[in-house]
């Protein structure tokens, strides 16, 4: 997949408003693959809505999300889980962890679906961030910002060429938002994917090529 | 797999499960159990009588207080007789002739200990016997005569007489190992006779012997004793034609139709059976509700589970698998055990039957274990649809 286009894209529950000032919503914007992406915007105007709509899971919208010039309305359930195995990775806001598992075991439930990453890899990663002691542990009592960076993991661990990050660094600090941002980046570079990141305020220090507000 | 089962077992309710498992085993179990014994004990009720042709009727004068009171006589007379002759259901009629003199017989197995009794005998004419001619005749100056007993005598000596003194019991196959001997006392004659037993009939209850031999030893033993038979047999040619029935009650004539009893007997079987079976019928589908509302419930309380995997990019159908696993194999369990079960409480009932019944031939189990079969089949298929929508609802957050 090369590119995300959004044609009109209005969610209907704004359909009533008038006063609507935003790059994204009934605009006609377009993600290119191997680019950077800043989407910001004030908490309540759609950002984890948008990506709802990128990954398929929510179509309550007006307008069309393309892919590659397709109506992704025309996509079968098939179709949709290909993407999220293959093409489209997600960090959800609210991170969509299982907390009956280790924080290991959470990251390979989607590598044991990908094939992806090797043990050694993943544990590499769970070091740089911090939280190598960590692996062991059900991730129902780790804090949210450990969370944060488990989830960042699983995110990492499959083929892409988006990569789609909903206000990664909200409970952060800055050496490690510095440390993800770095794996992150690395990751999509060596897959030659795009990153299309949301942000309140506090972003990533990334060479952004576009910024949206929301 | 490992990880997924790890998550989605949880909230599993095994009391729900192991409910559901004893509740589906006992309604399956009873099922097959119906349709086995009905397979199994049919056969006893409507096979074929070897030496009497379905399309015979025995017929004998009502008996009822007054008549024995009275001492009124309960035989057929020649009027009597070419009465029945002339009605246009029946194509032939014979008189039953009985023996005048005193019989008495003892019958044993090969090397056992006999079991005394006084007996008659009777004779129809030749031709209403279906048995080899060459068989069925006596010639003067023979020792052996050749005997048909009531197959009534062989459950009142298999289930009486034999099981109580822990001797064989005689079966169909085994009627050449019976030792029969006949001793005669009549006007000061005494004479013994080797009976030779050819089989059972369940159509007619009496010891019946070649019309030739009750002739020939009348004539010997009580020369000039004659008396009108006290019943007849006749061929009709349809023996469910309503002129017979009208015909007999009016003249106040019993039919002894063995046919009868076990069309009633085949009759009440089947109605029970199928009682017992929609029994069991209904307790699968109880259980099958049961298995339904648990999984159900186990979708439900994992439903932010089932959503997340999805949303990672796991495919419905594979989300689903764990799920309609573990129905298959409790189905599956349920099934194999429902059929042990049943091969068990056969064995138990056959047991029983065999020592009534000796000549009872184990029915096919296939019918019961196609049911079973069917049942899985059906049910299985049920859950697996029922699981794969739930989590297809889940995929479109409906």
């Amino acid at each position: 997949m090369n590119s995300i286009e959004m044609k009109g894209v209005l969610p209907h529950v704004f359909e009533q408003r008038t006063d609507l000032q935003s790059d994204v919503w009934k605009q006609d914007i377009r993600f290119e693959k191997g680019k950077t992406y800043l989407v910001e915007a004030m908490s309540g105007t759609g950002k984890s809505t948008l990506c709802s709509y990128i990954l398929g899971y929510r179509h309550d919208y007006q307008g069309l999300v393309l892919f590659d010039q397709a109506d992704t309305r025309t996509l079968s359930i098939n179709d949709w889980a290909e993407i999220r195995k293959s093409h489209v990775s997600h960090l959800f806001q609210e991170l969509r962890l299982f907390p009956e598992l280790t924080a290991l075991q959470n990251v390979q439930i989607k590598n044991n679906l990908t094939h992806f990453k090797e043990e050694a890899e993943i544990e590499h990663w769970f070091e740089l961030l911090g939280i190598a002691d960590k692996l062991q542990a059900k991730v129902g009592i780790m804090s949210f910002g450990q969370q944060q960076r488990v989830a960042m993991i699983r995110a990492l661990v499959q083929p892409f060429d988006f990569l789609l990050v909903d206000e990664p660094i909200s409970h952060l600090d800055d050496t490690n938002s510095a440390i993800m941002a770095d794996i992150m980046t690395t990751e999509a570079n060596r897959q030659g994917a795009g990153i299309i990141a949301t942000s309140i305020g506090k972003h990533m220090n990334l060479n952004y090529d576009q910024t949206f507000h929301l | 797999m490992k990880l997924i089962w790890t998550l989605l077992r949880q909230h599993l309710s095994p009391a729900q499960l192991i409910g559901f498992f004893f509740a589906n085993l006992f309604g399956m179990w009873v099922v097959m159990l119906g349709i086995q014994f009905y397979k199994d004990v049919i056969p006893l009720f409507t096979e074929e009588d070897s030496f009497i042709n379905n399309n015979f009727l025995v017929v004998s004068k009502h008996v009822t207080t007054m008549s024995t009171l009275t001492g009124r006589n309960n035989a057929f007379s020649t009027s009597d007789i070419a009465d029945i002759r002339r009605q246009p259901f029946c194509k032939r009629v014979g008189a039953f002739t009985s023996s005048q003199y005193k019989v008495s017989a003892s019958m044993g197995m090969k090397g056992s200990a006999p079991l005394n009794t006084e007996m008659f005998f009777e004779a129809v004419p030749d031709s209403f016997v279906d048995a080899n001619a060459a068989d069925w005749q006596y010639i003067p100056g023979n020792k052996t005569v050749p005997v048909i007993l009531p197959r009534t005598y062989i459950a009142l000596y298999n289930f009486g007489f034999a099981q109580a003194r822990n001797l064989p019991k005689v079966s169909d196959g085994l009627v050449g190992v019976i030792d029969m001997h006949i001793f005669i006392n009549a006007n000061g004659q005494h004479a013994s006779f080797e009976g030779k037993v050819l089989g059972f009939s369940s159509r007619l209850n009496t010891i019946l012997v070649p019309q030739s031999f009750i002739d020939w030893s009348n004539a010997t033993y009580e020369p000039g004793k004659t008396e009108d038979p006290s019943r007849v047999i006749l061929e009709v040619k349809s023996p469910t034609d309503d002129a017979i029935a009208k015909y007999m009650q009016q003249k106040g004539y019993d039919v002894e139709d063995n046919k009868l009893d076990a069309g009633k007997t085949t009759y009440f079987l089947r109605v029970v059976v199928s009682l017992v079976m929609l029994v069991g019928l209904l307790v699968s589908i109880l259980s099958f509700y049961i298995l339904m509302l648990s999984i159900y419930l186990l979708v439900q309380k994992n439903t932010r589970k089932l959503e997340n995997l999805l949303l990672i990019g796991y495919l419905p159908s594979r989300v689903s698998l764990p799920y309609q696993l573990l129905t298959l194999g409790l189905n599956a369990s349920t099934l194999i055990l429902a059929l042990a079960l049943l091969a068990v409480t056969r064995h138990y009932y056959m047991d029983t039957i065999s020592i009534i019944f000796p000549s009872v031939k184990a029915g096919p189990m296939l019918p019961a274990i196609l049911t079973g079969c069917v049942i899985f089949v059906v049910v299985s298929i049920i859950n697996i649809l029922a699981i794969r929508k739930k989590v297809i609802n889940i995929w479109y957050r409906r």
